[in-house]
């Protein structure tokens, strides 16, 4: 456009109005833009530098430029936080546990039973579907501490565990659920959550179907099923492919309830990549915070998060949401 | 205020909007710009209204350039197809919002819009909020607030054309008439050309981003310059066959596998000079059926238009007619007529340059 | 939805549906009912097989990293589980549902076709299970006797006459102390028969009358049916599919709805009884000695509480709480209406990156960089009297980073709103004589204010129930919001008095549900004006 505009110099064209145009818009633009530099770009770099450090509880400092350069102590050890991580026995059991979490976490809750709940919330009562909505939201406004609390109640040992309970009732020998199905209550409880994301989601793209189209359908004598094959389901496309990318990108990062659940244990069977970050750099339950060494971890999920975001923008046809302005003056 | 186009051309991307247009409006003058949808009016009216900036070309207001004359100092009026009413205020609160932009004090503010009010009746609707205004209300006050800063120009962008058919006819009227009466220069886009031929003392066909034509109502009808022209101006729209004219001593007749029609001999004579196959057009008014008719048709496709019926007449395979035809005649269609061809307004066109043989 | 069915006598014109029914013989009905039932079981077992192939698998990859670390397959396992349990109900609610049609307009032949569909079903389906020894039939490997727990061990109650335990020696009383040299439980022992292969046999030490012997036993397979499971079955598979048949419809969506929120009723149950009590077991509320009852308001005290040094009252928190997320609220609002204008509404170098960059953003997941923000709080804490504010420990610091987090998605929702505004709308303001910022603010903010609404919604519920942010950016009690107070209570030396934990969860929760119910379809816009530009 601007090349266009230039080209034209046919017209005496004034330099400082268009320099004030540009100024109002960088303008409005500017406390959105300064809050993506100190919070994204530069961390962004800054976990990039910090991947290639040591830097960990007995040499920590928070002076980047003595980071660079000093000597003595000498921070920075070039890629050995990535091999070392490579070459992690744990790792591979990490990343396999990130893979499945994320993909049974999607396609069970997230996806599934979001759509699932849209649905259903779609063909009751109006008044009945708001009231099942606002229950679903409830474990998304729990705070995290509490909600764990309640479901570390569901599957504690006799007597307070609410299944052993059952399990006493029916005369069933007692289970110890956070040994042996750790994954199973990991995926529900971080389901339960996940699953009002996309059915809010469903919900209003479902609401937005035109009431004509669904009155021709009624019309034609489709059932309730049939409605929602021919009908609801193809219009859908789209939220449900927003709503596979975005919580792909959310889970993979998520790890606050795991953290609080059992801290990926037991033996790190249910330690995910995000959660092996934090508790290796951040968490000071172990005694010695390795900064460098947790944020090569974070550094993998940076690139994969930067490459998924990329793919994202691209799937939702970015040049068509970027249509020019019809507007050009000021 | 005049307002001269010169060469302005308007890019978006590689797409020509605007594709190099002069022209100048008079001072106190009623110009359409009449033309089918992305013709590229709108985007002139844009650019007189200043929203949007020229790629090349220059725009005028007198002898002022003010290309980079941002909207707000070019004392404009604007009415928008869709109103554009801020739904948030009153109607008393969007007429007064230029004057309350340009400063002008609270009880002067209340007595132009009173007064702009009165005029277009709308006095007791003030203290309304759009929402609550018929189509025809929301109209007025469109064009209140337009008004009410005394604009030097007064833009209108298809500002009829969510109204019903009766309404949109005593508002031409009304628009018109407040046009005259204030003398203020006025531009008016429009897509029907119904409401361009009565209400505009010039019109400005545009087709493709070009300027096809800028004549009064009368001279594009009968002295249209180019085929396109003869075809979008005038309804139903003129018929065109392509015939060869020929001169048998003073007489010129026109010559197809289907007719063989006199022409008068001024028109038929610049055909017969540009020689080999031309463009004839007639308006279908200008055919009748009659027994002493030359020319033998079938009647394909009959549309009752109410006091007329609009027939379509296959003539042979090549050439159709369409003609107008009293509906107590009961034609249906397989019948055979004979049809009268009033050749006095027959127009001429070069086949490859669509341009008239007639009129330069 | 298509019970009304001989209500009035009146003759009316038969649909195509009634007469392709009235049509059909019975035995094609039946086949059909049949055909559609056998369908839905093989979706069943192929879920099945799908889940039972993707244990194993997910469970040997890693192997070929090198390594003997297993990804666990319980859930996997659980599925496949759910899926074999469910499948024969299915086919057998699929032989009733459907024939609804049918029933619409002859009840008595639709219960006809759907018993007799059903019966055949039946006898495929437990045909079927014999073969392949599943369900009902399946072989579990036994010791053919019983045992329960006692305080000296394990005591044997009963044995199968010329069972492998007869024949092993083992008699009713005998004390099983022992496998092999492990001492053993009753549910140990039960596991280790369950896991434990036919013909292997289970060295069982046993105590008889002062003497320990060990006695090996054979594991042997027994088929556990009688006639009772399979006649009982038979009885429930036919009342399935009357009441598929003449289930009202519309129920099902609730009664769908509900089964699938169990979990979240029970847990929320258990919240609510919590709090009023002094102790709770399972979901029961028990006093001291364990015993039903033990109500008390005790645990809802820290609402009078006063403060203290390290506890400040519940009232500040609140209060701060209220501060905090109401004032994310508006920065995030005034932010990204800013942007999202910008972007939506002006042409200037860089939007087009901008605009990338913002989507990019809206995906990115922000939390990994929480390790790097560290640093840059941190370092934004040095900075004479700006670090005082924005620094590490602070609420502005951690307000701005929730506040950058939020953005993105803030950004995009306001472009979206934006783009809905009629182009004219803000023509004709700046013909009227506003300049852009005014038509922002007077003309087109106004236009908005559902979004503005959903969005401040959004970011007041994010911000007040704000935890890793705060949790990770915080020392000690100054920047103190509810959420951290509860990791607080949980978090100390003293026991912990978790009925009080779930009592100011619950405290802290009510709020946001209520702004929820009523801001509801406010919410459902923004996500519509979120995906809008998408589609």
């Amino acid at each position: 456009m601007a090349s266009a505009a230039s080209s034209a110099s046919a017209i005496a064209r004034s330099r400082s109005q268009a320099m004030r145009a540009r100024l109002t818009a960088y303008g409005f633009l500017a406390p959105a833009g300064f809050l993506v530099l100190v919070f994204f770009f530069i961390p962004m770099l800054l976990i990039l530098f910090l991947s290639i450090t040591n830097l960990a509880t007995t040499n920590f400092t928070t002076d980047v430029w003595r980071m660079a350069t000093s000597r003595d102590p000498k921070y920075i050890v070039g890629l050995d936080n990535f091999e070392r991580m490579f070459a992690d026995e744990f790792a591979p059991k990490i990343l396999f546990n990130t893979l499945f979490y994320v993909l049974a976490t999607l396609l069970l809750f997230n996806v599934g039973l979001g759509l699932v709940i849209a649905l259903l919330t779609a063909h009751v009562d109006r008044r009945a579907g708001f009231l099942f909505r606002a229950l679903w939201i409830l474990p998304r406004i729990t705070s995290p501490a509490v909600y764990i609390l309640m479901w570390k109640r569901i599957v504690a040992a006799s007597p307070f565990g609410i299944l052993n309970q059952f399990n006493e009732l029916l005369g069933r020998p007692e289970a110890n659920y956070f040994q042996g199905e750790a994954w199973v209550f990991i995926v529900m409880l971080n389901g339960f959550i996940g699953a009002s994301f996309g059915m809010i989601i469903f919900t209003s793209a479902i609401e937005s179907i035109p009431k004509d189209l669904m009155n021709a359908s009624l019309v034609d004598g489709s059932t309730i099923m049939q409605r929602v094959r021919y009908v609801i389901l193809p219009l859908l496309r789209w939220p449900l492919l927003f709503v596979t990318t975005y919580q792909t990108l959310s889970l993979l990062t998520s790890f606050e309830y795991i953290l609080l659940f059992n801290s990926g244990g037991p033996a790190s069977q249910t330690e995910v990549w995000s959660l092996a970050a934090y508790n290796r750099a951040l968490n000071t339950y172990f005694a010695n915070a390795q900064w460098g060494y947790g944020s090569a971890f974070a550094v993998v999920l940076v690139i994969i998060g930067v490459v998924m975001a990329t793919v994202y923008m691209r799937v939702f046809r970015f040049n068509e949401l970027v249509a020019e302005p019809k507007i050009e003056v000021l | 205020m005049k307002i001269v186009l010169e060469n302005l051309t308007k890019k978006f991307g590689t797409v020509v909007g605007v594709d190099d247009i002069s022209l100048t409006i008079e001072d106190g003058e009623f110009v359409a710009f009449l033309g089918p949808s992305g013709c590229g009016k709108t985007t002139t009216l844009l650019m007189i209204a200043g929203i949007y900036r020229p790629t090349a070309g220059i725009i005028r207001f007198d002898d002022r350039v003010i290309n980079q004359v941002p909207p707000r100092d070019r004392n404009i009026g604007m009415v928008f197809q869709s109103y554009a009413l801020y739904p948030h205020m009153t109607v008393f609160g969007n007429i007064a919002y230029p004057l309350k932009l340009k400063k002008v004090p609270k009880e002067e503010q209340a007595e132009r819009v009173r007064e702009v009010a009165a005029k277009m009746g709308i006095a007791n609707l003030l203290d309304r909020r759009p929402a609550q205004l018929s189509g025809g209300q929301q109209q007025r006050v469109a064009l209140g607030r337009a008004l009410v800063k005394q604009p030097d120009v007064l833009l209108f962008d298809e500002p009829l054309s969510n109204l019903d058919a009766r309404l949109r006819l005593s508002m031409r009227g009304e628009i018109r008439h407040l046009q005259k009466e204030l003398g203020i220069t006025a531009v008016y886009v429009t897509h029907d050309q119904v409401e361009a031929m009565t209400m505009a003392d010039r019109i400005a066909v545009m087709n493709l981003g070009k300027l096809q034509a800028f004549d009064t109502p009368d001279d594009l009808y009968d002295r249209p310059k180019t085929l396109f022209i003869a075809g979008f101006v005038g309804n139903p729209p003129m018929n065109f066959l392509e015939v060869e004219v020929q001169r048998e001593g003073d007489t010129f007749y026109a010559v197809n596998s289907a007719l063989r029609v006199p022409v008068p001999a001024e028109r038929g004579e610049a055909a017969a000079r540009h020689g080999g196959q031309v463009i004839m057009g007639i308006r279908p008014e200008d055919i009748t059926i009659s027994e002493t008719g030359t020319v033998r048709g079938e009647v394909f496709v009959v549309e009752p238009l109410g006091r007329d019926d609009l027939l379509d007449v296959h003539l042979d395979a090549a050439n159709r007619l369409s003609v107008l035809a009293d509906p107590a005649v009961h034609l249906r269609a397989g019948d055979t007529v004979t049809l009268a061809l009033d050749t006095r307004k027959v127009q001429f066109f070069d086949p490859q340059t669509e341009l008239s043989l007639l009129w330069r | 939805m298509a019970t009304f069915t001989s209500s009035a006598p009146t003759q009316r014109p038969l649909t195509s549906q009634e007469y392709r029914y009235r049509q059909a013989e019975t035995g094609e009905l039946v086949g059909q009912a049949i055909f559609t039932a056998l369908v839905v079981v093989l979706f069943f077992e192929l879920g099945v097989v799908l889940f039972k192939v993707l244990g194993p698998l997910i469970q040997s990859s890693p192997r070929f990293w090198g390594s003997d670390l297993k990804v666990d397959e319980t859930l996997t396992r659980a599925l496949a589980n759910a899926l074999t349990l469910l499948a024969p109900f299915a086919a057998y609610v699929t032989c009733g549902a459907r024939l609804r049609e049918l029933a619409a307009f002859d009840r008595r032949r639709a219960v006809r076709v759907a018993l007799a569909a059903t019966i055949i079903v039946y006898v495929l389906v437990t045909m079927g299970q014999y073969v392949f020894q599943v369900g009902p039939f399946a072989e579990k490997p036994s010791l053919e006797m019983s045992f329960r727990q006692t305080d000296e061990g394990v005591l044997v109650t009963g044995v199968v006459p010329g069972g492998t335990a007869d024949r092993a020696g083992i008699k009713a009383g005998d004390l099983i102390v022992a496998i092999g040299r492990a001492p053993t439980t009753a549910d140990e022992l039960k596991e280790k028969i369950a896991l434990a292969k036919f013909e292997s046999k289970i060295g069982l030490r046993v105590s008889r009358d002062g003497q320990e012997e060990l006695m090996p036993v054979e594991v042997v397979p027994v088929m556990e049916i009688g006639l009772a499971p399979l006649v009982g079955g038979l009885i429930l598979a036919l009342i399935l599919a009357v009441i598929a048949l003449f289930w009202p419809g519309g129920l099902t969506p609730y009664v769908l709805m509900v089964v699938i929120m169990i979990p979240l009723l029970v847990g929320y149950l258990w919240l609510i009884v919590a709090t009023f009590s002094y102790r709770t077991e399972g979901l029961l509320p028990v006093d001291a000695s364990g015993n039903f009852g033990g109500f008390t308001l005790r645990n809802w005290e820290f609402l009078t509480r006063p403060g203290t040094s390290s506890y400040p009252s519940i009232w500040r928190i609140t209060l701060n709480t209220l501060v905090i997320a109401s004032l994310m609220a508006i920065i995030v609002l005034t932010v990204s209406s800013m942007a999202g204008y910008a972007l939506s509404r002006m042409n200037f170098p860089g939007r087009r990156a901008f605009l990338s960059l913002t989507l990019i953003l809206h995906g990115f997941p922000a939390v990994t960089l929480l390790i790097a923000i560290f640093f840059i709080l941190r370092n934004i804490g040095k900075v004479p009297v700006l670090g005082d504010y924005f620094g590490f420990n602070t609420r502005g610091g951690i307000a701005l980073v929730m506040v950058a987090f939020e953005m993105p998605l803030g950004v995009w929702l306001m472009k979206g709103f934006f783009d809905n505004i009629p182009w004219d709308m803000e023509r004709s303001a700046l013909i009227d004589g506003a300049s852009r910022w005014r038509t922002f603010w007077e003309i087109l903010l106004p236009q908005i204010r559902p979004g503005i609404l959903a969005l401040g919604t959004f970011a007041f519920i994010s911000g007040w129930g704000a935890y890793l942010i705060p949790q990770t950016y915080s020392v000690g009690t100054r920047t103190a919001t509810l959420a951290v107070y509860i990791t607080q209570l949980t978090g100390d030396t003293a026991p912990v008095n978790w009925n009080e934990v779930a009592a100011v969860g619950l405290y802290q929760m009510i709020p946001v549900f209520i702004i929820f119910i009523f801001a509801q379809e406010y919410l459902l816009n923004i996500y519509a004006g979120g995906t809008k530009g998408t589609s």
